[in-house]
């Protein structure tokens, strides 16, 4: 019991725990620091097979157990990296799309344009000099961006580029954990606080905490469904600050199989959209019902990701199991989204 | 059976020291005692439910925490406005535990 009660995260089940924090800064600097990995790009070639080459590499990454966690823990950090290499994976669409572009925008309908690369360059906008902005069709400019890599970016200057700077903000992320014990759920509700437990309307208790503001759903199973993190490590430590809550009420909980199972992410491209238009010419990703839903349910097949579009511009995504999913998505979504735009 | 918790105030009290008495010197049962504690439990949940109008509202500057179990409202408050028509009361901490009042008034 001493054990148990010992302050901070030194459970001994729970173990490395403040191991996936510094994994989660590091991530986070990794993220902020690509715009200056942008200058050390791989070989160029069309996105469609550098983003399946980088998913058959994060797969072999999420079988390789993480050495310095326990167990269980590395359910979520290969996405980490694995957003991270994907976001590389930007760079030789970048120079693609901007070969396209300087060839005089011919490639308006081909799958590639459809993947215009979106979050770097949205990132990148901000250090963009001045003097770049002012080249729409200038081959020679274009000439020095292609040498110098994609690391200038030029996409944005242009009046006929698809990046708006829109990323899609993460606002919902649904993951699971098995704690692996039975649990008294009743002596959990009236022990914990901030905790409801009606068995009559539904056989979990649910609790709540305030940092990372969340919601988990606890069942006697030991298994626990955490809700409503904005981002993979919110997620994961709330789950952690949980299944801590049900160790100090004296259960031997363990922290397995930790998976992010869904990832919701909303953004507005800021024009209305002509959603009967869009229906009608992708017809069989899509289903408009606005008698029974104002929104257009667009199920992208790759990524498989769900969109809810909007008349308003407003773009819902979700079913991602990763980030960048969302992120891919949107992208794809974006130029289709800027044929249909409203005229008004 | 009404809800018990009315036995925990002035009037239960006094009412459950005076049934002590009067087991002590004799003149009632404790069978007897037992049902006057029944009734009063029925009666008082009754009172409160019929014949109180009176009101009286409050207003929290944060609920710090909350539990629902056995189909009670434990709520425990921070910084709380007590508002009768002219009368004006500030509080640190409230707890209030809460029954539901369809299940416990009759019957």
């Amino acid at each position: 019991m001493d054990d148990i009660l010992s302050p901070g995260f030194s459970i001994p089940s729970i173990g490395h725990a403040p191991t996936p924090l510094h994994h989660s800064l590091d991530a986070d600097q990794q993220i902020e620091a690509l715009p200056h990995q942008v200058y050390h790009p791989p070989a160029a070639e069309p996105t469609t097979t550098a983003a399946t080459a980088q998913q058959q590499q994060t797969d072999n990454g999420t079988g390789v157990p993480d050495g310095s966690s326990g167990s269980g823990l590395f359910g979520h950090e290969p996405s980490i990296p694995l957003a991270h290499k994907q976001m590389q994976s930007y760079q030789p669409s970048a120079s693609y799309q901007q070969q396209q572009q300087q060839s005089g925008n011919t490639g308006g309908s081909t799958p590639q344009s459809l993947m215009q690369p979106q979050t770097p360059q949205s990132m990148m906008s901000h250090m963009m000099p001045m003097t770049e902005r002012s080249a729409p069709g200038d081959s020679s400019l274009s000439n020095i961006h292609q040498t110098m890599g994609p690391s200038t970016p030029m996409t944005p200057a242009t009046p006929g580029s698809a990046d708006p700077g829109i990323v899609p903000q993460l606002q919902n992320i649904v993951s699971t954990v098995n704690l692996c014990c039975k649990l008294d759920l009743k002596k959990i509700a009236l022990h914990a606080r901030n905790a409801e437990y009606n068995p009559k309307r539904f056989a979990a208790v649910i609790m709540r905490i305030r940092e990372p503001r969340t919601t988990a759903l606890i069942f006697s199973s030991g298994k626990m469904v955490c809700t409503g993190a904005k981002s993979e490590d919110d997620s994961r430590l709330a789950a952690r600050k949980y299944a801590r809550i049900i160790q100090k009420l004296g259960f031997p909980a363990k922290f397995l199989d930790f998976k992010i199972q869904n990832m919701v992410g909303s953004c507005d491209v800021k024009f209305p959209i002509r959603l009967e238009g869009l229906v009608l010419t992708h017809c069989n990703f899509s289903s408009y019902e606005p008698e029974l839903f104002p929104g257009l349910i667009y199920r992208m097949v790759r990524p498989r990701i769900v969109l809810l579009i909007f008349v308003s511009g407003k773009v819902v995504l979700t079913g991602a199991k990763v980030r960048q999913e969302i992120y891919d998505a949107f992208d794809k979504i974006f130029p289709i989204l800027k044929k249909f735009k409203k005229q008004s | 059976m009404s809800y018990q918790l009315y036995r925990n105030t002035t009037l239960g009290n006094t009412l459950q020291e005076s049934l002590d008495e009067l087991i002590q010197y004799g003149q009632i049962t404790p069978a007897l005692a037992f049902k006057v504690l029944l009734q009063f439990d029925k009666s008082i949940n009754n009172a409160l439910n019929q014949r109180v109008k009176a009101r009286v509202t409050f207003k929290a500057g944060k609920l710090n925490t909350y539990r629902f179990c056995d189909n009670v409202w434990t709520l425990m408050l921070n910084d709380v406005e007590f508002r009768e028509v002219h009368e004006f009361v500030k509080v640190d901490k409230v707890k209030i535990v809460a029954c539901d009042g369809k299940s416990g008034d009759f019957n």
